[in-house]
C-alpha cells in the first residue's frame, strides 16, 4: 500500500465560474488498475488531461515517481512514461495490423532514414513485432488491412500500440465508449492481462468493467474525490450510492 | 510620378480582376473543401461567349449578360454533373476530374471557335482616354473596368455582411458543419455559391476580352494567378481575396514595369534586362513563398 | 508459385525486352522511339507515384522537375557545342555532353529544385499543397520562357546527343534498352523504398499524419526526402526526354504535363509503382490513336477522365492483377 507511482495532491482547475476540478487528491499504487468514475460532467476528461498535460492545472500538484511533473510537456511526461490511449482510435486504417505495430516501434527509433531493407528484418522491428501483437491477441490478424478490423480489435491495436513505448502509466479514457457487448468482453480480458505489466487508469462508464477490473476506485463528482476504496467499499458506500450509483440504478 | 500612378492603375485593374476570379473559387475550396481547377473554363467561357455576341450585335452590355449567364450556366451544370458527386472524395480525385473538364473546354471552344484568337473591340463610348491629371492619359475603358471591379466588390460585401443568404455563406467557409445544423439546404446553397463564382469568373473574362486576346487556354494561366492569390489570402476568405488580388496585381504589374530600371542602377544593361525579367516573371511567386514562410495558413485564414 | 502479379510483371518485362528485334522485324522501327517515349513517361508517372500513391503528397507540379532535368541536359550541351563555359565564377565549369557528368547532373539540380519547392509546400497540406506545387512550377516554366540566351519561348535545339561510353544514344535500340534500364532500376529501388522502415514512415504519414506525429515521428522530414527523391528521378526522366527528341522548351514544365502525369498514375493504379507505367503507356497509346482519327482528341479524352474518376477507382493494374490499389 505504500508504493504509489502518481500522487495528485489538491488538484484545482475552473473554467470561469465552473469548478472543474476541486481539490482532488488521490493516489495510484504501482501494479494497480485504477478506475476513476463519475458521472457526466464530472470531470473526468478534465482530470486526464491535467495528468498528461494537455491541460495546465490551477493549482495543486502531481507526482509521478516521485518527481513533481505538474509543470511538465505533454512530451516530457510521454517520455517519463505517461501513455494516453484517447476515446477515437487513431489507427493507420489503411496500413495492416502488423504495418501498425512495425510504425509503433519504428518511432521508439530517433530516426527512420533506412531505405533499402524490409522493414520487418529490421532489427528494431524483427524480435519485438510477434511478442507486440500477440500481447494484444492480435498475432492471428497480423496481414489484415487494419480498416477491415472489428471496432473492438482496433482498440486492442490503438492500445498495444501505446504499449510499444513502455508506458509506466497507461491510461485508458473509456475504452468501452460505443463497443458492442463481445468487444467490450474482449477488451476486458485484454485490460485482465496487462495487469501487472503496466499501471493502468481507467476512465468508464461501464460500472461492470469497472467493478469487475479495478483494485480501486475512485469516485469522482463535480470534480471532487467523494470516495477512494476497493469496489467491495465502494459498492457498499452510502455517499457514492447517493450521489452516483442511485442515480444511475441502470449504469 | 505619372508612370508610377498610370502603373498603379494597371496593377489595380489587374488586382480586380483577380479579386473576380478568386472570390467565388476561395468560397468553393472554404464552403466545399472541394478543388476545382475547371474554375479558368467558366473565365475562357464568359470571354468566348461575350465576344461572339459583342461580335455580332455590336453590344456590349448585352455581351455581358450572355457570358456572364452562360458562365453561370455553365457552372451550374459542372456543379451538378460533376463535383456534386466528388465532395465525400479525396482532392486527387477532384482534381483529376477537373482536369478532364478542362481538356474538355478548352478544346471545345477550339471546336466552336477555331485556333485563330479572337479579338474584341473596345465598346465605342469607352474607346477614348481620360485625362485624368494633367499629362497623365488612362483609357476610359480600363477606368470602366476598374469600376465595375469595385461595384461588385461593393455588392459581394452587402450580400455577405447584410443577407440572410451571405451569412449562411460565411458560416459556411468558417465551420462546414454550422450550416447543416441552422437547417440550410446545403445542395442548394452549394449550387448557388457555385454559380455565383462561375458568374463572377465569366465577368472577369469578359472584361479581360478587349485588353487580351480570347483564346483557348487563356483560363489556365489567369487560375494560376487565382490559385497564388488564395494561398496568400487564405482559403475560405474575402477579404484575404481582396488583400491577395491587389497585392498580386501590384506586384505583378509594377515588377515588370519598374525592375528593369531599378536593376540597371546595379547592374550592366545587358545583364539587368535579363535579371530583371526573370525576376519579375517570378516575382509574385516569390511574394508567395514570403508569405508562406510567415503564414502558412495565408494572411486571412478562414478556418480558425 | 508465382503470383498472379508477378506473372504479370515477368511477362510484361519479357514483353519490353523483346520489343526492338520485333519492330525491326515487322518493319515498324518507328515503334521504338514511341516505346522509348513511353518508358521515360512511365519513369517520370512512377516517380509521381511515390508522392501521390504513398505519401499522399498531391503535387501539380510534377513537370517542373522533368523540364530542369531536361533544361541541366539542354544548357551543358549547348555550352559544350559553342565552347563557352557555363559560369567562370567562382570557378570554371564548361559544358559537356559527357552522360557521366551530365545525367547525375540533371538528377542533383531536378532534386535541389524539389529540395527547395518541397521545403516551402510541405509546410502546408491538402488544398494548399496542390496549388502552391503548381504555382511554383509555374514560377520555373516562366522562369526558363525568360531565358532569352536559351531559346525563351522557343527553347533549345540539341545538336547531339549525350555521349555514354560503349553506348550510341543515336541508336534507337541502344536508347531504348538504357530507358528500360533506368525505369526497371527504379522500380526495384522504389519496391524496396515503400516496404523498407522509411517506406513504411512515409505510408503512415499518408495514411494519418496527424496520428504519425502523435508517435513522435518528425514525418515532414520523411515526406521532404521523398518529394525529392521523386523529383530527382523525374529530372532523369527529363534528361532521357531531352535526348529523345533533341530538343528542351519550357513546354516540357508546362502545367498540363503535370496534369498528365497525373492522370497516368491514376489511369494505371495509385500506390502501385508499376501501374503507373502501364498507365503511360496506355495514355500515350490512347493520344497517338485518337490524334489519329480527330486533332480534337481531348474532347473524348476529357469526358473520359472525369467518368473513369466517378466510376473506377482501382486503375488499369488492379483489372489485371485483381488487386485493389486503395483499401477504402
Amino acid at each position: 500500500m505504500t508504493d504509489p507511482l502518481l500522487q495528485i495532491v489538491g488538484l484545482c482547475k475552473s473554467f470561469g465560474a465552473l469548478r472543474a476540478t476541486d481539490d482532488l487528491s488521490f493516489d495510484i499504487e504501482r501494479g494497480h488498475i485504477h478506475a476513476l468514475i463519475g458521472p457526466n460532467g464530472a470531470g473526468k476528461t478534465t482530470v486526464v488531461n491535467q495528468l498528461t498535460g494537455d491541460l495546465a492545472p490551477d493549482a495543486g500538484a502531481i507526482r509521478f515517481k516521485d518527481r513533481d511533473i505538474t509543470r511538465l510537456k505533454p512530451h516530457q511526461r510521454a517520455r517519463l512514461g505517461i501513455a494516453r490511449s484517447y476515446q477515437i482510435t487513431h489507427i493507420f486504417e489503411n496500413l495492416t495490423v502488423a504495418e501498425n505495430m512495425g510504425l509503433a516501434l519504428c518511432a521508439r527509433a530517433g530516426h527512420n532514414f533506412r531505405f533499402f531493407r524490409h522493414w520487418r528484418r529490421a532489427s528494431l522491428v524483427k524480435n519485438d513485432l510477434d511478442a507486440a501483437l500477440e500481447r494484444v491477441d492480435l498475432l492471428p490478424r497480423a496481414d489484415l488491412t487494419a480498416c477491415h478490423l472489428s471496432h473492438g480489435e482496433k482498440r486492442q491495436l490503438e492500445v498495444g500500440m501505446t504499449l510499444v513505448g513502455q508506458p509506466e502509466l497507461l491510461i485508458l479514457d473509456e475504452p468501452m465508449a460505443g463497443m458492442g457487448p463481445g468487444g467490450t468482453v474482449e477488451l476486458t480480458r485484454l485490460i485482465r492481462r496487462l495487469k501487472g505489466q503496466v499501471t493502468i487508469l481507467l476512465v468508464e462508464h461501464d460500472m461492470d468493467v469497472v467493478f469487475s477490473l479495478a483494485d480501486r476506485v475512485t469516485v469522482l463528482v463535480y470534480g471532487a474525490n467523494i470516495a477512494t476504496g476497493t469496489p467491495a467499499e465502494i459498492r457498499n458506500n452510502r455517499d457514492v450510492r447517493e450521489a452516483y450509483l442511485g442515480d444511475n440504478g441502470d449504469a | 510620378m505619372l508612370l508610377i500612378l498610370e502603373q498603379l492603375l494597371n496593377g489595380l485593374q489587374l488586382g480586380i480582376t483577380l479579386f473576380l476570379m478568386s472570390a467565388g473559387l476561395t468560397l468553393v475550396f472554404g464552403i466545399m473543401q472541394v478543388i476545382n481547377l475547371a474554375h479558368g473554363s467558366f473565365y475562357m467561357i464568359g470571354a468566348y461567349v461575350g465576344a461572339t455576341v459583342a461580335g455580332h450585335t455590336g453590344s456590349f452590355p448585352l455581351a455581358v449578360g450572355a457570358g456572364v449567364a452562360a458562365a453561370m450556366v455553365t457552372g451550374c451544370l459542372v456543379e451538378f454533373l460533376v463535383l456534386r458527386h466528388l465532395y465525400a472524395r479525396e482532392h486527387l480525385d477532384q482534381v483529376l476530374a477537373t482536369f478532364g473538364l478542362i481538356m474538355f473546354f478548352n478544346e471545345l471552344t477550339r471546336v466552336i471557335w477555331g485556333r485563330q484568337p479572337l479579338f474584341v473591340e473596345v465598346p465605342g463610348p469607352l474607346a477614348r482616354s481620360i485625362e485624368l491629371l494633367p499629362g497623365l492619359p488612362y483609357p476610359a475603358y480600363r477606368l470602366a473596368v476598374i469600376a465595375v471591379g469595385l461595384l461588385v466588390a461593393a455588392g459581394l460585401w452587402f450580400i455577405f455582411a447584410r443577407t440572410r443568404l451571405g451569412m449562411q455563406i460565411r458560416a459556411g467557409a468558417v465551420n462546414r458543419e454550422m450550416i447543416g445544423a441552422l437547417g440550410v439546404n446545403i445542395k442548394l446553397l452549394y449550387t448557388l455559391v457555385f454559380g455565383l463564382g462561375a458568374m463572377l469568373a465569366g465577368l472577369a473574362g469578359i472584361m479581360a476580352g478587349p485588353i487580351l486576346a480570347v483564346e483557348s487556354g487563356m483560363g489556365e494561366s489567369i487560375l494560376i494567378l487565382t490559385f497564388v492569390v488564395i494561398v496568400i489570402g487564405g482559403i475560405g476568405s474575402i477579404r484575404g481575396a481582396v488583400a491577395g488580388a491587389l497585392l498580386v496585381g501590384m506586384v505583378d504589374t509594377l515588377g515588370r514595369a519598374f525592375l528593369p530600371t531599378i536593376l540597371k542602377l546595379f547592374l550592366a544593361a545587358s545583364t539587368a534586362d535579363g535579371v530583371a525579367a526573370s525576376l519579375s516573371s517570378m516575382a509574385i511567386y516569390i511574394l508567395m513563398a514570403i508569405v508562406l514562410v510567415v503564414k502558412p495558413r495565408g494572411l486571412f485564414p478562414a478556418h480558425a | 508459385m508465382p503470383s498472379r502479379k508477378h506473372l504479370t510483371l515477368g511477362g510484361g518485362l519479357f514483353l519490353l525486352l523483346l520489343l526492338p528485334p520485333a519492330a525491326t522485324l515487322a518493319g515498324e522501327p518507328y515503334l521504338i522511339s514511341l516505346a522509348s517515349r513511353m518508358l521515360i513517361y512511365g519513369l517520370a508517372a512512377a516517380s509521381l507515384d511515390l508522392l501521390l500513391g504513398y505519401g499522399a503528397m498531391i503535387s501539380l507540379g510534377h513537370a517542373a522537375f522533368v523540364g530542369v532535368g531536361a533544361y541541366v541536359v539542354g544548357i551543358c550541351h549547348f555550352h559544350n557545342f559553342e565552347s563557352q563555359p557555363l559560369f567562370a565564377w567562382p570557378f570554371l565549369l564548361p559544358g559537356s555532353e559527357n552522360g557521366l557528368v551530365v545525367l547525375p547532373a540533371a538528377v542533383l539540380v531536378a532534386a535541389l529544385a524539389a529540395f527547395v519547392i518541397g521545403a516551402l509546400s510541405l509546410r502546408t497540406t491538402g488544398m494548399h499543397f496542390i496549388m502552391i506545387t503548381l504555382a511554383f512550377a509555374q514560377m520555373l516554366f516562366y522562369f526558363f520562357v525568360s531565358l532569352e540566351k536559351y531559346g525563351g519561348d522557343d527553347g533549345l535545339t540539341m545538336y547531339a546527343r549525350t555521349k555514354l561510353p560503349g553506348l550510341d544514344l543515336g541508336d534507337k535500340t541502344q536508347f531504348y534498352y538504357l530507358c528500360l534500364a533506368a525505369l526497371v532500376l527504379f522500380l526495384f529501388l522504389a519496391a524496396r523504398l515503400v516496404h523498407s522502415r522509411f517506406g513504411l514512415i512515409i505510408r503512415g504519414a499518408g495514411n494519418n499524419d496527424r496520428r504519425i506525429r502523435g508517435l513522435g515521428v518528425a514525418s515532414s522530414r520523411y515526406k521532404l526526402v521523398t518529394f525529392v527523391i521523386a523529383g530527382g528521378t523525374a529530372g532523369l526522366a527529363g534528361a532521357l526526354l531531352a535526348n529523345q527528341t533533341e530538343y528542351v522548351s519550357p513546354g516540357l514544365m508546362h502545367w498540363t504535363l503535370s496534369g498528365e502525369l497525373m492522370v497516368m498514375v491514376l489511369l494505371g493504379g495509385l500506390g502501385t509503382l508499376y501501374g503507373p507505367v502501364l498507365g503511360a503507356v496506355v495514355f500515350l497509346l490512347l493520344e497517338e490513336t485518337l490524334a489519329m482519327y480527330t486533332e480534337h482528341w481531348m474532347l473524348y479524352m476529357g469526358p473520359f477522365l472525369v467518368v473513369s474518376v466517378i466510376f473506377f477507382k482501382n486503375g488499369l493494374l488492379g483489372l489485371l492483377t485483381g488487386r485493389k490499389a486503395r483499401d477504402d
